[in-house]
């Protein structure tokens, strides 16, 4: 029995590392732009065949694979907020979430269009798991949860010690007061976009990497996504990380009771869960 | 002059007559204050010319240049530094962090200005690991003020500055701009605090229904009695 | 009447519910509804199993759909109505894919992916074109009685407080008013419509699968109400048969591209959709019949 929990949080702390880079996008884009940006799972999906092609066709390793979706899933989310949500930054919130949602179901089903519904993988060298003790590591598995460390580290880093990330995180504190002190705050918001769906196909690139990819690849995962970032505080990106960890080991751990199915449901209870007894997430200050 | 208002007109959606022509100036190195009732479009005139809100009419001349219309931003690096009535300062932002901001649009300077403003106010260099949100009131006006110096600033902008704050509190933030002028920057500044805005200013104006009411000399105004009556309470 | 005629108003009176449903929640009240999709299954599967698993009769089954449609509604709101309608709109979005989940799940009583086939009709299918004209009759009634019911809760007062809350959610302006009841109902009723559509649906196309109720139909509901005009009842009508329209029109995207392949057609066809749908949100927000504000 502990063998098996021992297991499964293994593997939720490694699922978790992935989920806990959409997360962050997610949520450093509510920050600013304050509204949830549903287009984040079709932005998943259009990093996660850019990797793909760049690791296929390309013959590039994962991590360069994975810097080629998080350009490219950075640069649509670039062009579809330019093209579609620019123009709607005055109108009430909810309007901007299901123009969101339209912008994904344009990239999911532009990738449908050029690939088919099928499943693909990345061409990645196969490997035996790793065993420590009663514990059993997928290498695969373990690269992906340190690319996904390194990419928050990376982050952490321009977040904390460069002007450009203070003036991000300024902008999500109090974009007029930010716009008095110098800053473009409309620069900004692009960077963000960029940042934040560049994440989100980074997380796509590791998610295929894992197992294999389709064009509702995001739609699949992003309801854990939504629960890592509520369950942490909307807006907070340490509260995502933390969250996005909780919600890997309790889907892993989830297993035990329920069929694996399920697993998909389990981020939708979480939400409630939080939201019925503290609705600002662990992290979280803003008042709902 | 470095700032001159003549004849602005300005208001918010339906309501776009608030200030009904409304003119003023502030010469270099002075202190410039506005009083006037609750409601008369005082803050209006300012975010105007700070550039949070386009007035339909009327000219703002800073330093030469018009900037009627003008984004915060673009005013702000013409070096008119504004501090809001409220949510002046970045909550969850260090205060060293938002000392950093403040200086945002002169970086080649900015560790200069914040070792040089943290030398002038020692409680933000004690607290400067701490979030803005644990300030108390009066600590975080005089980072907002301390913020807007970070620019160097050739006009300093206040909207009710001591608003909130104890008399000891206010007090010190009154000494503070004393020492602002001494250093060469001109302010401009909304005050309830009608007497005490008074004892500072150089020259006043006074605004009632969007319009100029009378200016002239601080101390003039100050000893008028039928402005002692109306505005100044006795 | 031509039965291809037949087909598609029959068709989009049923997507002239669900946009009423929309409105209801979304367009008068302000609480945005992604889940749009999962109670109009959680009706069309109510209703189905009931009348071939149980074999109740389908009047009694539509009006338990309903029901349950209802309760589900109110359950769903009673945990996010104090929070920001952005919490709503990823609380409704995950129910909507829970209750998918359940429907691939639960093999013993959905069939799963397989779907529900055999719902008898409203009116018995063996009357071929009685079937058909009934239905249709059927289906213009009950959009008649939604438009009555919605166009009741817009004009009576409870309305006037709903768009008050709707437009000014700090709630300054219905200070005193019980606005957590209001929202419950209102959603309760929305979401009790949403399943009498999904009923509707069932008996009229006898086959049922989670296939049908996938977050695009959610998507397809909003389009036909932004068309039409958000807040006006009668704009959700307008848009179901605009939707409708869109949707058939898009047919002859086929044969005009044969290059291309089902799949790749299928999706030129929703890229449009959504292509629409940003169009009509950046040129006109408002809908072809705008809502007209009472006092
Ligand atoms: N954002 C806004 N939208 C609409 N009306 C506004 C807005 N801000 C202020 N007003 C209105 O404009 C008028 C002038 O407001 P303003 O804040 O400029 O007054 P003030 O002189 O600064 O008053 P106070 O002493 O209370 O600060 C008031 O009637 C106020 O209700
Ligand atoms: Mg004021």
């Amino acid at each position: 029995m502990i063998e098996t929990i021992l297991q499964l949080a293994a593997n939720g702390i490694m699922s978790g590392a992935v989920l806990a880079v959409a997360a962050i996008g997610f949520t450093m884009m509510f920050a600013v732009l304050r509204f949830p940006n549903f287009s984040l799972a079709g932005h998943m999906a259009g990093g996660a065949y850019a990797g793909w092609i760049a690791n296929t066709m390309f013959g590039l390793p994962l991590p360069l694979a994975l810097l080629c979706g998080f350009l490219v899933a950075g640069g649509i989310g670039v062009a579809s907020d330019f093209i579609v949500l620019r123009p709607l930054r005055r109108a009430a919130p909810i309007t901007l979430a299901i123009a969101s949602v339209a912008i994904s179901l344009f990239i999911e089903n532009a990738l449908r269009f050029g690939f088919g519904n099928d499943l693909r993988s990345f061409d990645l060298p196969l490997a035996r798991d790793w065993v420590i003790g009663w514990l059993r590591l997928g290498p695969q598995q373990v690269q992906n949860a340190g690319l996904a460390i390194v990419a928050m580290l990376i982050l952490f880093v321009i977040f904390t010690f460069t002007q450009t990330g203070r003036a991000m995180r300024a902008t999500a504190d109090n974009a007029g007061l930010a716009a008095v002190k110098g800053i473009d705050t409309e620069k900004i918001t692009r960077l963000v976009s960029f940042l934040g769906m560049g994440l989100a196909g980074a997380a796509g690139v590791l998610l295929g990497a894992d197992t294999s990819i389709e064009p509702l690849l995001g739609l699949k995962v992003i309801l854990s996504v939504f629960a890592a970032a509520v369950l942490g505080g909307l807006g907070s990106i340490p509260g995502a990380v933390l969250g996005a960890f909780a919600i890997g080991i309790v889907e892993e751990a989830s297993q035990i009771v329920v069929p694996a199915t399920y697993k998909g449901a389990v981020g939708f209870v979480a939400i409630l869960l939080v939201l019925s007894f503290r609705p600002s997430g662990f992290l979280g200050r803003r008042q709902t | 002059m470095v700032l001159i208002v003549r004849d602005l007109v300005a208001g918010y959606g339906a309501a776009d007559e608030i200030l009904k022509g409304v003119s003023l100036s502030v010469g270099a190195g002075e202190i410039v204050s506005i009083i006037g009732p609750n409601g008369a479009g005082k803050s209006t005139c300012l975010k105007v010319i700070a550039g949070l809100l386009a007035p339909r009419r009327g000219s703002v001349t800073f330093k030469g240049h018009e900037i009627a219309g003008l984004p915060a931003r673009r005013t702000a690096a013409l070096g008119l530094a504004y501090v809001a009535q409220e949510n002046n300062v970045f909550p969850s932002l260090s205060i060293q962090e938002n000392l950093a901001i403040g200086g945002y649009l002169n970086p080649s300077t900015r560790r200069r200005r914040s070792d040089e403003i943290m030398g002038q106010f020692p409680l933000l260099r004690e607290r400067r690991r701490d979030a803005a949100r644990a300030l108390s009131g009066g600590q975080r006006q005089t980072l907002a003020v301390a913020m807007a110096l970070m620019s160097e600033p050739a006009l300093l902008v206040l909207d009710e500055p001591s608003a909130g704050l104890s008399p000891v509190a206010a007090e010190t933030l009154f000494e503070t701009i004393v020492a602002i002028k001494a250093a060469g920057v001109s302010v401009l500044m909304i005050e309830q605090n009608a007497l005490d805005a008074l004892a500072i200013s150089d020259r006043a104006y006074i605004l009632v229904l969007g319009q100029n009411r009378q200016d002239g000399p601080a101390a003039d105004l100050a000893n008028d009695p039928e402005i002692r009556t109306i505005f100044l309470g006795g | 009447m031509d039965s291809y005629l037949i087909a598609m108003v029959t068709l989009a009176a049923i997507y002239a519910m669900m946009a009423i449903s929309l409105n209801l929640s979304w367009g008068l009240a302000g609480m945005v509804n992604l889940g749009l999709a999962g109670f109009i299954s959680i009706g069309a599967y109510a209703s189905g199993l009931l009348t071939t698993v149980l074999g109740w009769p389908v009047p009694l089954a539509i009006l338990a759909a309903m029901i349950i449609g209802l309760v589900s509604g109110v359950a769903l709101t009673y945990v996010t109505l104090r929070l920001r309608d952005d919490y709503l709109a990823i609380v409704t979005l995950g129910f909507a894919e829970v209750i998918r989940l359940a429907i691939v799940n639960e093999l013993w009583l959905t069939h799963g992916s397989d779907g529900i086939s055999g719902i008898p009709g409203i009116v018995a299918r063996e009357y071929g074109y009685g079937f058909e004209l009934g239905t249709l009759a059927l289906a213009l009634a009950a959009v008649a009685l939604c438009y009555w019911l919605a166009d009741r809760v817009r004009t009576s007062p409870y309305g006037r407080n709903l768009r008050a809350i709707r437009d000014d959610p700090e709630g300054t302006a219905v200070a005193g008013k019980n606005v957590t009841l209001i929202k419950v109902k209102t959603f309760g009723l929305s979401t009790a419509i949403a399943a009498l559509a999904g009923a509707f649906y069932a008996h009229y196309t006898s086959f049922i699968s989670p296939e049908i109720f996938q977050p695009l139909l959610t998507m397809y509901v909003f389009l036909a109400l932004t068309m039409g005009g958000t807040g006006n009842n009668r704009g959700a009508m307008l848009g179901a048969f605009l939707l409708i329209f869109v949707l058939e029109a898009s047919r002859f995207i086929a044969p005009s591209l044969p290059q291309f392949s089902a799949v790749q057609h299928a999706a030129i066809r929703e890229m449009l959709v959504a292509v629409l749908f940003i169009l009509t949100l950046l040129y006109r927000p408002q809908g072809i019949s705008p809502e007209t504000r009472h006092r």
